[in-house]
C-alpha cells in the first residue's frame, strides 16, 4: 500500500480525530440534543427564578450572567459525555496506541467540543434573546460583538474543559470532579466574559471600552490556560 | 520541632511588638498625618470614621495586619513550593516527590485557612462586613476551592501512580491562579488594602519581618513534620510486609 507509507501530518491526524467525533455525532444525536433540551430546561429555570421579580425590574443588568451560566451548565453535560464516550467504547486507548501526537488528539477533542457547544449556542441565544430580552427594550450594541464575547468564552470553556474532563473520566464520580476543578479554574474567564456581554448587552456609554478591556482578558487567560493544559496533556494520558 | 518552637516564638514576640511598638498606620480606612501612638488605645474622635460603623478598638483590628500578612504570603510561597515539586513529578516520576508535593500542599492549605479567618476578622471590624466580593477575597477564595479540589481530586482516583500524576497536574494548573490573586489588587482598583505600595514605618516594618520570619519557620516546621511522619509511615509498612512472611 502505497498510501500507508506516506507520512501522516499532524493536521491530517487531527482532522481524522475532528472527522470521528462528528460522523459519531451526526449518527446518534445524542450530545447536540442532550445539550440542546439541558440548555432549554435552564432556561425554564430561569424563568422561574425570575418569575417574581416584577414589572420594573430591569432583565437586562443580569441576562449577561444567566447567558453565560445557561452555556456553562450545558457544557458541562457535553465535556463529560464526549470523554466518556471515548473511555467505555475503549476509543480511547484505541487512541493511545496509534502513532499520533498527544497534543493533537488534545486540539482533536477540544476542537470537536467546541464546535459543539458553538452549535448549541446558535440555538440556545437566540431562544434567551426571544424570551428574556425581547421585550425589555434594551438597547443592546451589534450582535457580532456578543457573538465574539460568546466565541472567546466558548474557546476557554471547551480548552480547559476537554483537559479537565480527560482526567475526570478516570475517577470515581465523574460528573462532580469535573464540576469540582472545572469552575474555579474558569472562575476569571467568566468574570470578564460577563462583564463583556453586560457591556453589550446595556450599551451603556463607552461600553465599547469596556468590551474590548474585558475580551483582551478574555483571550489572555484563554491563551495561558491552553498553553498549559497543552503542555501538560501528555501527562494525563500517559497516566 | 525546635523550628516550630522558635517560630512560635517569633510571631509571639511580633505580635507583643505590634502592639506595645509599632505605630499605627491607616491602611486603607484611615489615613492619618500625625503617626499616632498605640497599644490598646482608642483612636481620637476626629480620626473615627464620620459615616459607617463606629468601632469600639479601632487600632486594635488593625494588629491582625501583624498575622494575616505573613500568614497569606507563608500561604502562597508554601504552594509555589508544592507546584514544584508537582513539575519535578511530572519530569521525575519520582514517588517522593509527590509525597512532598502532597505535604507542601497541606501545609498550604493551614495556611490559607488562617489567612482566611483572620481576614475575615479584620474586614468585620474594619469595613462592617463579614464578606466581600472583592476581587483579591474572591480570587482568594477561588484559590482556597482549588485546593480542596486538590484532594477531593487526589482521593477520587483509585490507582495510586495515577492519582498522583494528576493531583502533580491539577497542581500545577491550580497554581497559574495564586499569581492571579497576589497580583490583582495592584492591578484593578480594590478595597483590599496594598500595604507595601504605602510604605511603612520601621518601627512597623521591623515586627513585620520578625512575623514574617516566624511563619515561615512554623511553615517549615509543618512541613518537616508532615514529611517524617510519612516518611516513617512507610517503613512501617515496609516492615509489616517483611513480617507478612513469617
Amino acid at each position: 500500500m502505497a498510501s500507508a507509507k506516506r507520512q501522516i501530518s499532524s493536521f491530517e491526524q487531527f482532522k481524522a480525530i475532528l472527522r470521528k467525533d462528528i460522523v459519531m455525532e451526526l449518527r446518534t444525536k445524542e450530545m447536540l440534543t442532550s445539550m440542546g433540551l439541558y440548555a432549554v430546561l435552564v432556561l425554564i429555570i430561569y424563568y422561574v427564578a425570575l418569575s417574581q421579580a416584577g414589572q420594573g425590574f430591569d432583565v437586562s443588568r443580569i441576562a449577561g450572567g444567566l447567558l453565560l451560566l445557561a452555556i456553562v451548565f450545558t457544557s458541562m453535560l457535553g465535556l463529560n459525555r464526549s470523554l466518556v464516550h471515548e473511555q467505555d467504547q475503549g476509543c480511547l486507548e484505541a487512541l493511545l496506541l496509534s502513532p499520533v501526537d498527544r497534543p493533537v488528539i488534545f486540539f482533536g477533542k477540544a476542537v470537536g467540543n467546541l464546535i459543539f457547544l458553538i452549535l448549541v449556542q446558535i440555538f440556545v441565544v437566540p431562544l434567551f434573546y426571544f424570551i428574556f430580552l425581547s421585550g425589555s427594550g434594551a438597547q443592546s450594541g451589534p450582535w457580532w460583538m456578543l457573538a465574539l464575547a460568546l466565541l472567546v468564552g466558548s474557546i476557554g470553556i471547551a480548552g480547559i474543559g476537554t483537559f479537565l474532563a480527560t482526567m475526570s473520566v478516570n475517577t470515581t464520580g465523574k460528573d462532580f470532579i469535573l464540576a469540582i476543578m472545572f469552575i474555579p479554574l474558569i472562575f476569571p474567564l467568566l468574570l470578564v466574559i460577563v462583564a463583556a456581554l453586560t457591556a453589550v448587552i446595556t450599551a451603556d456609554p463607552g461600553y465599547v471600552q469596556t468590551y474590548w478591556t474585558m475580551l483582551g482578558i478574555a483571550l489572555g487567560y484563554d491563551a495561558i490556560m491552553i498553553a498549559v493544559a497543552f503542555a501538560l496533556y501528555e501527562f494525563i494520558l500517559g497516566a | 520541632m525546635v523550628l516550630m518552637v522558635i517560630g512560635g516564638l517569633l510571631t509571639t514576640l511580633a505580635f507583643f511588638m505590634a502592639f506595645y511598638t509599632a505605630r499605627v498606620q491607616g491602611f486603607g480606612t484611615i489615613v492619618s498625618e500625625v503617626p499616632l501612638d498605640t497599644s490598646f488605645a482608642l483612636a481620637p474622635p476626629n480620626l473615627q470614621p464620620t459615616d459607617g460603623i463606629a468601632y469600639e478598638r479601632p487600632w486594635l483590628s488593625q494588629k491582625i495586619f501583624y498575622f494575616h500578612v505573613p500568614v497569606a504570603e507563608a500561604s502562597f510561597l508554601v504552594f509555589s513550593i508544592a507546584a514544584l515539586f508537582a513539575v519535578l513529578f511530572l519530569l521525575r516520576k519520582d514517588k517522593k516527590y509527590d509525597t512532598r508535593s502532597r505535604i507542601a500542599m497541606e501545609t498550604a492549605f493551614v495556611f490559607v485557612v488562617a489567612t482566611m479567618i483572620t481576614g475575615v476578622l479584620w474586614t468585620r471590624a474594619s469595613w462592617g462586613v463579614w464578606w466581600d466580593w472583592e476581587p483579591r477575597l474572591t480570587t482568594y477564595f477561588i484559590m482556597m476551592v482549588l485546593m480542596v479540589a486538590y484532594f477531593v481530586v487526589r482521593n477520587s482516583v483509585g490507582d495510586e501512580e495515577r492519582a498522583a500524576t494528576y493531583a502533580a497536574v491539577f497542581c500545577i494548573i491550580a497554581w497559574v491562579d495564586a499569581p492571579l490573586s497576589f497580583i490583582i489588587t495592584r492591578l484593578i482598583p480594590s478595597s483590599h488594602p496594598v500595604v507595601f505600595r504605602s510604605g511603612m514605618d520601621t518601627t512597623n516594618l521591623i515586627p513585620f519581618i520578625i512575623a514574617q520570619l516566624g511563619m515561615l519557620m512554623i511553615g517549615y516546621a509543618i512541613y518537616v513534620l508532615r514529611a517524617t511522619e510519612e516518611d516513617m509511615r512507610e517503613r512501617l509498612d515496609i516492615l509489616k510486609e517483611g513480617l507478612e512472611d513469617y
